[in-house]
């Protein structure tokens, strides 16, 4: 068995020499090995790798030497490594005539190792044989594009999308269009390996090669209707290739960056679920309402409730059937999403007076969405926050929520209907969490903080992004006896500047019409607790160069959204039952 | 506030109004910079880092103000051809430690967030590429680069190329170390020539480039002799400086200027007094604008900077009589190509020629090659008995770093090699 990590391999050699072939880019139960001799800010791919030939026991392996990141694991794995065949294939970044045949001569040299190392023989007619087309499907599909994706989260994306999805990425989309009759007729191995390299060089590059305005060709497929993009930390080619087509790529594009490791999956869900809302290929069902339910809602009206299950704070919003707010609740999140839930909901029916069987429809939104046992069906954040500012202010374009764990820059359209979104969720910097940390080190309440950074007077830059290294800079500062409400100021405009990034990264909001001259006919929005931060808005305001609209139910709006979800679910149903 | 940061904070207003005009203004205080150290020179520095000083501001005003005239170019390629097309190269590297000198890296850092590219990037490429896209740096006529050492360069040059539609030349350096290797890219060495008359409409007479390669040898004998004399000798050591050697045994190789310096390092380490100061060797670059570090290692009397490898591989004696082929012996022998092991063998081999105490391995935020090569060149200089520290740093961007972890890490590494000779 060979395994092998790029697409560009030699499959086709292997196969004259009777061996099979295996892509190595599983998911390690741990990285316990990697650890001990692979350094943290290689990419997360390289350790994985480290860590799953100890793993599976793998025996030979065949690298290429497509990044910095693999060079060194090939020189890791040649030091520490305990593998019988392992190589490093040059391989050429253009498909120019020279470098074509280079990668020929290299394809030989591969060929001779391999030879000497087995003492098999090369069989031509298997190696002819072996070759297959992988051409793009006739058929509507999301794209997985970017670096390798490990299975697990390709199925994820299959089955949150329900749609064929087609491996684009580095070690996806192999297609050899190979010159079969040529090689068949080729005189000698000179002629037949030179062929060979031409097919293997002519593929859709990957955009480490040379040539990648070829790369193009993906974007324009007329059956990609939405693309998955993945990078891993420190994995910089593709993060760079995401950077320049986010703005030009016609379809729904949701960029998703892992560390490799099974951790991330869960968080992930909620965007590529949310990714799956905007290009319409998931119902968002809820229960259907039972007869006498129909019978009740028609004879003495409904309510239906949201509820917004955060990392800090859960939040339920009960509309009765015009719309209209009838109770609303915020409470911390403790003891559990569900235990939270359930409390949160109870004192808003409380406060409101009606009995919860009156409720026909409670849609869940939030990172607790999944473990909670009440709802009748659930709405990513993403979705819910979007419908909620909508509702609330009908002219936002653009919706910054600064949460808990992660901030969010959504972007809808006339409708309040997504059209694209990113997120901040692998590091704390520019979220509430951070601010928490924040105030924590100055030894001040949320409030205290958002209060006392109003006062500031001389202008603080805070360098670190790392939440870690600002906290030991605010610190230092404290140290030097440097004024709090300007610390605090600097630390505003630190966050403004990450979630002004992400805002930024949206792109211009449509047409050319005003993005509003005050913060009434603004339409940017800023939602969650975090709006309520006077500081903050202030600085984001700044960075951004825009006013920001605020509404008193800001901290409401995930919630919101949902309860508006959950009475046009029962508008619609009643509506099919007549 | 100190006057290089509120030059900085009013270069940033200005930017965001109007950026020929901040170009134009940090070109003053560079210019401002040159003549004051003509009258009031650094008299700590020794005349070659003096000299290297003034050669390289001068490379990097004209970048900013003459672009026209001048050659964008990865660090590794040789600078040979481009003297002989009467071309004035500039690395991205270079560029940007200037910018981070003048404290604005950060500024740049968050042009590139905000466009998008990630943050693990190395930071010298995204000051630069910040730099061009926010119109402070203009582009030049033509580019050349290379794969050699990193990916940075993969990335940079192909944005700029097709974003600016600027053409460019790309070297490609094989992985192996072979005669094979050396004529594959001495046929594109070859071809550079060519695309180098075509664009300067110059001639370049194979003579004329021999002459300078034999110039390269020159300056890389001359280095080689200062470095031995390093066991001994020892002069000022200064972060900054050190990172002058990077530049002039590559884009200004073959150049009178990288001859002059290292005509004039051998002279300044012939008439340094004989010392006992502690030697380390630097692997990769330094990090020049860590506060805390500056202030404890910049000049210190105790601890001596005794060579770096970024420097010191790139002069090596090549064939002067083929000069194609000896430019293109430079690019496949050169530590960063191929294999971390060659990496390791010979910062073991360098480190025996200075007498180094121990050696800092510094691995720059962002540098996969050095990165992941880190804990093999540590282990070659343990097993030789020389000892080594990884120290994890940025080298353009102070705030991605932990400015007192990074002193203490240092200082208790200098700790432990005054207290090995003590005991020796």
């Amino acid at each position: 068995m060979i395994s092998y990590v790029c697409k560009y391999t030699p499959l086709e050699l292997f196969a004259g020499f009777g061996e099979s072939v295996s892509p190595l880019n599983q998911l390690p139960k741990t990285i316990g090995k990697a650890d001990k001799i692979a350094p943290s800010n290689l990419c997360g791919f390289s350790r994985s790798l480290i860590e799953l030939v100890e793993e599976q026991g793998v025996r030979n392996l065949i690298l290429t030497n497509c990044c910095d990141s693999m060079r060194r694991v090939y020189d890791i794995l040649k030091a520490k490594g305990n593998l019988d065949f392992l190589y490093l294939l040059d391989l050429p970044r253009t498909d120019e005539e020279c470098q074509v045949d280079r990668f020929a001569d290299r394809l030989l040299a591969l060929k001779k190792a391999y030879e000497e190392h087995t003492k098999k023989t090369f069989d031509r007619a298997a190696f002819l044989a072996s070759f297959t087309r992988n051409q793009l499907p006739q058929e509507p599909y999301v794209g997985i594009l970017g670096v390798r994706a490990f299975p697990e989260l390709e199925e994820e994306i299959r089955r949150s999308t329900g749609k064929k999805t087609v491996n684009l990425t580095c070690l996806g989309s192999r297609d050899l269009s190979s010159d079969l009759a040529g090689m068949a007729a080729a005189p000698d191995e000179k002629t037949l390996f030179r062929l060979y390299a031409q097919a293997l060089l002519s593929q859709l590059p990957c955009y480490r090669m040379n040539n990648h305005t070829r790369r193009e060709k993906i974007f324009l497929d007329d059956n990609l209707v939405g693309i998955v993009y993945h990078t891993i930390q420190f994995c910089d080619y593709y993060g760079f290739e995401y950077a320049q087509i986010k703005n030009r790529v016609q379809v729904p594009l949701l960029k998703i960056e892992t560390d490799y490791t099974g951790q991330s999956l869960g968080q992930l869900r909620t965007r590529i679920e949310a990714f799956a809302e905007t290009i319409g290929v998931m119902e968002k069902k809820g229960a259907a309402l039972t007869g006498e339910q129909r019978h009740m809602a028609e004879r003495e009206g409904y309510f239906g409730a949201g509820i917004d299950s955060g990392s800090t704070s859960t939040d339920v919003v009960i509309l009765d059937k015009d719309r209209q707010i009838v109770a609303s609740r915020i409470v911390p999140t403790g003891g559990g999403a569900n235990v939270s839930a359930e409390k949160c909901l109870q004192m808003a029916l409380d406060d409101a007076g009606i009995p919860r069987e009156k409720v026909l429809q409670i849609v869940t939104t939030g990172y607790g969405r999944a473990y909670l046992g009440e709802g009748d069906g659930s709405v990513t954040e993403i979705t819910c926050h979007a419908h909620g500012a909508h509702f609330l202010h009908p002219i936002v374009r653009t919706i910054i929520d600064i949460g808990g764990q992660d901030s969010k820059a959504i972007r809808v359209d006339e409708n309040g209907n997504v059209t694209n979104f990113l997120m901040n969720d692998k590091c704390a910097a520019g979220t509430g969490r951070f601010l928490e940390m924040m105030a924590g080190a100055l030894g001040l309440s949320i409030e205290e903080m958002a209060k006392n950074g109003l006062s500031w007077n001389e202008e603080i830059t805070i360098s670190s992004m790392c939440t870690v290294f600002a906290e030991s800079e605010v610190v230092s500062l404290v140290a030097q006896n440097r004024a709090v409400p300007d610390i605090i100021h600097g630390l505003n405009r630190s966050i403004a500047q990450r979630v002004g990034a992400l805002a930024n990264r949206l792109g211009p909001e449509d047409g050319n019409r005003s993005t509003g001259s005050t913060r009434d006919d603004a339409t940017l929005m800023m939602t969650g607790g975090v709006a309520r931060n006077e500081g903050i808005v202030r600085a984001l305001e700044e960075n951004l160069h825009r006013p920001i609209y605020i509404s008193e139910k800001a901290q409401l709006c995930g919630a919101l959204g949902a309860a508006l979800f959950a009475v046009e679910r029962i508008e619609k149903d009643l509506k099919e039952s007549k | 506030m100190d006057v290089r940061q509120s030059f900085a904070a009013f270069l940033q207003k200005t930017l965001e109004k109007n950026p020929a005009a901040a170009r134009q203004i940090l070109a003053a205080g560079y210019r401002a910079f040159l003549a004051y150290g003509k009258v009031h020179p650094d008299k700590r520095l020794s005349p070659a880092k003096r000299y290297a000083s003034d050669e390289v501001m001068k490379c990097i005003i004209r970048a900013l103000t003459k672009p026209e005239e001048c050659c964008m170019a990865s660090l590794f390629v040789p600078g040979e051809l481009l003297a002989a097309a009467g071309v004035n190269p500039y690395s991205v590297e270079a560029l940007s430690c200037y910018l981070a000198g003048t404290s604005l890296e950060k500024v740049f850092l968050d042009v590139t967030s905000r466009e998008g590219f990630p943050d693990t990037m190395c930071s010298f490429h995204r000051v630069f590429l910040g730099a061009s896209d926010s119109e402070l740096v203009r582009m030049p006529p033509f580019m050349v680069y290379t794969n050699l050492a990193c990916d940075g360069n993969m990335m940079t040059f192909p944005y700029l190329k097709e974003k600016r539609e600027i053409p460019a030349f790309y070297i490609e350096v094989p992985w192996e170390k072979n005669e094979d290797a050396v004529q594959y890219v001495r046929g594109q060495l070859v071809e550079l020539k060519a695309f180098l008359c075509d664009l300067t409409k110059k001639t370049i007479e194979d003579e004329a480039l021999a002459d300078l390669v034999a110039g390269s040898n020159r300056a890389s004998f001359d280095y080689m002799r200062a470095l031995s004399l390093q066991k001994t000798h020892t002069l000022p050591s200064m972060m900054t400086a050190e990172m002058y050697g990077i530049f002039m045994s590559r884009i200004f190789s073959g150049t009178k200027t990288a001859e002059t310096y290292a005509k004039m390092y051998l002279q300044d380490m012939e008439q340094a007094p004989a010392s006992d100061a502690i030697r380390i060797n630097w692997v990769h670059m330094f990090p020049f604008m860590q506060p805390s570090l500056r202030q404890w290692l910049n000049f210190s009397p105790d601890i001596c900077l005794a060579a770096n490898d970024l420097s010191a591989d790139g002069f090596r004696i090549v064939d002067e009589n083929d000069p194609f082929r000896g430019m293109a012996q430079r690019m496949v022998y050169s530590i960063f190509n191929g294999s971390a092991t060659d990496r390791a063998d010979y910062n073991v081999a360098l480190a025996k020629k200075t007498g180094a105490d121990g050696v800092v391995i510094f691995s720059h935020w962002g540098c996969r090659v050095t990165i992941g090569a880190a804990g093999i060149i540590r282990d070659a200089l343990e097993d030789a008995k020389i000892p080594a520290i990884i120290l994890d740093g940025d080298g353009c961007n102070p705030g991605n770093t932990p400015d007192g972890q990074i002193l203490t890490r240092t200082q208790a590494f200098v700790e432990m090699l005054q207290q090995k000779r003590e005991h020796q």
